[in-house]
């Protein structure tokens, strides 16, 4: 895995890479995971339908952290507001006043919700203090995120939705940033998590779990699993090849086994 | 028999199913038409009625108010986008949104938008909200032209969704389509939704393909309707057969019967 710390080169860079050293699409080791994750998961819950599916998503798998302040819901809204401002740099918007856009745009996304409410009602030291964190951590995001090319084919908030086990399991996930394309002949597409808290043992377990539902999505296996700390500025990427999918596979049973066990 | 086919999203899976897509589909006749509207006359109404597969896959229950939000609008803005280019390949998705997004807004500044049109709603909507949508437009015109990659037969992105009126029952019928593949003389339609699919899919995907025949002047069917669920990574599909035809009326009938259901227990 690399780390860079306050991105030099750029994210963008890191996450491509050069184009000349990238592998072959593997277009063949999606069924062999998900075969081995339906195994599992029929040796762990049995062929009963469960009325109600287990579900994990990225979140799930930082269960071994402490709790962390980015639980409380400004932490939340924080992070919200920070990959609100990704997606409009994505497409090229040049955000200025990271926090007044990254509101508009999340409030037309969502309409009126728990959490847009738990913002209406801050109170004035909590907001002014809520407004100068977006701010702080989306100057870090623009300083070290680079160019992002159109011809890179940027999509964001890539969600994914993966049934297993006849639908006993779900996996949810989405991806804050995904370039590239799974149509090219050599492994082409980077995935990007965004975070406001510091990077952690977690964040490569959700790196992970990022490129293995990926890869259960489209069949295609991605080129490259990055995390950004919008925090402390440090980014984490890792190609992905059969041993960091193996590794992923068993993240999501060990999550499941502690789901069924707990 | 009505078949339902389910596969998993790989590549060139939308090549291959509609290589695999048989041959001579089925025709709706006047008389298949005149059958389907005395059925929907015969479920009385007091306001116009709207059905499409939607509606169907949820079995008629009332779903909220139709409202203009960056992913509502993302499906129109990005088909639009995919089709400026498909005739002009150098644009980047990302370009074609912006230049989709410059169209909606001079229909504005024309007076060609009417009230409550996409075009009304962006030109409402803070840049940062647009900036918004152009991002989910740009990702459903990418994740729209990936899926096409493959294909070794002639493709175009829908010009629109099918309508259907049914005569003097006060029904409109509408049915979603995302893709149109010419193979032969004959097509196959794509047509693309978010999230996963439901146990209702295959009822929504045969009611797309009823209300696409009904569309089509001579009443032919698609030889094939494939229903792509990227987020899922999940492909369905049924064939352009009569008893799919029928299958999907009858599916569209009973959600007119339901929905008058609820609207009178609503009233009561």
């Amino acid at each position: 895995m690399t780390s860079l710390l306050d991105a030099s080169p750029s994210v963008m860079d890191a996450m491509r890479g050069e184009r000349g050293s990238r592998p072959p699409a593997n277009t063949t080791a999606a069924a062999g995971l998900r075969a081995t994750l339906e195994d599992a998961i029929y040796e762990l819950l049995g062929p009963a339908v469960r009325e109600v599916p287990l579900v994990v998503r990225a979140s799930s798998l930082r269960h071994g952290e402490p709790a962390s302040t980015s639980d409380s819901p400004v932490a939340r809204v924080r992070g919200i507001l920070v990959v609100q401002a990704l997606r409009l740099m994505s497409v090229g918007f040049d955000v200025e006043r990271a926090f007044d856009e990254a509101l508009v745009a999340w409030r037309a996304e969502v309409g009126a919700s728990e959490l847009t409410q738990a913002v209406e009602h801050l109170s004035d030291d909590d907001a002014a203090l809520l407004r100068s964190e977006v701010e702080a951590h989306c100057v870090t995001l623009k300083r070290s995120l680079g160019v992002v090319a159109t011809h890179w084919l940027p999509r964001t908030s890539q969600r994914a939705h993966q049934r297993l086990a006849g639908g006993n399991v779900v996996l949810r996930d989405v991806v804050d940033l995904m370039v590239g394309t799974t149509a090219s002949e050599v492994a082409s597409v980077a995935l990007l998590d965004v975070t406001t808290s510091r990077l952690e043992e977690g964040t490569e377990r959700a790196m992970r779990y990022h490129a293995l539902v990926q890869t259960l999505r489209t069949g295609v296996v991605p080129l490259r699993t990055s995390a950004f700390s919008t925090a402390t500025g440090e980014l984490w990427s890792s190609d992905v090849d059969d041993v960091l999918l193996t590794r992923a596979t068993a993240d999501v049973l060990e999550v499941l086994t502690s789901m069924v066990t707990s | 028999m009505s078949v339902l086919s389910h596969g998993r999203a790989s590549r060139h899976i939308l090549n291959r199913l509609v290589e695999e897509a048989p041959s001579g589909p089925a025709t709706l006749t006047d008389d298949h038409r005149r059958s389907l509207s005395a059925r929907f006359r015969a479920v009385s109404s007091e306001h116009h009625r709207r059905l499409d597969a939607w509606m169907v896959e949820r079995a008629g229950a009332p779903s909220g108010p139709f409202r203009w939000s960056p992913s509502t609008a993302r499906r129109a803005i990005g088909n639009a986008a995919l089709r400026r280019r498909l005739s002009d390949p150098a644009l980047s998705s990302v370009a074609a949104v912006d230049a989709e997004l410059d169209e909606q807004l001079l229909r504005v500044l024309d007076g060609r938008a009417r009230s409550g049109s996409l075009a009304v709603f962006l030109a409402q909507s803070a840049p940062a909200t647009r900036g918004l949508i152009g991002a989910e437009a740009a990702a459903w015109a990418t994740e729209l032209a990936e899926a096409a990659d493959g294909l070794h037969f002639s493709w175009s992105v829908a010009p629109s969704d099918a309508f259907y009126d049914v005569a003097t029952a006060r029904t409109t019928l509408r049915g979603r389509r995302d893709l149109l593949v010419v193979r032969d003389d004959e097509r196959v339609v794509v047509r693309v939704r978010a999230g996963a699919p439901g146990k209702s899919a295959g009822p929504g995907l045969r009611a797309d393909l009823t209300i696409d025949a009904l569309a089509d002047p001579a009443g032919v069917a698609a030889a094939r309707m494939i229903g792509l669920w990227p987020e899922a990574g999940v492909v369905l599909s049924v064939d352009g057969t009569i008893e799919d035809l029928r299958a999907g009326a009858r599916d569209l009938v009973r959600t007119a019967v339901v929905l008058q259901r609820h609207r009178l227990t609503a009233a009561a």
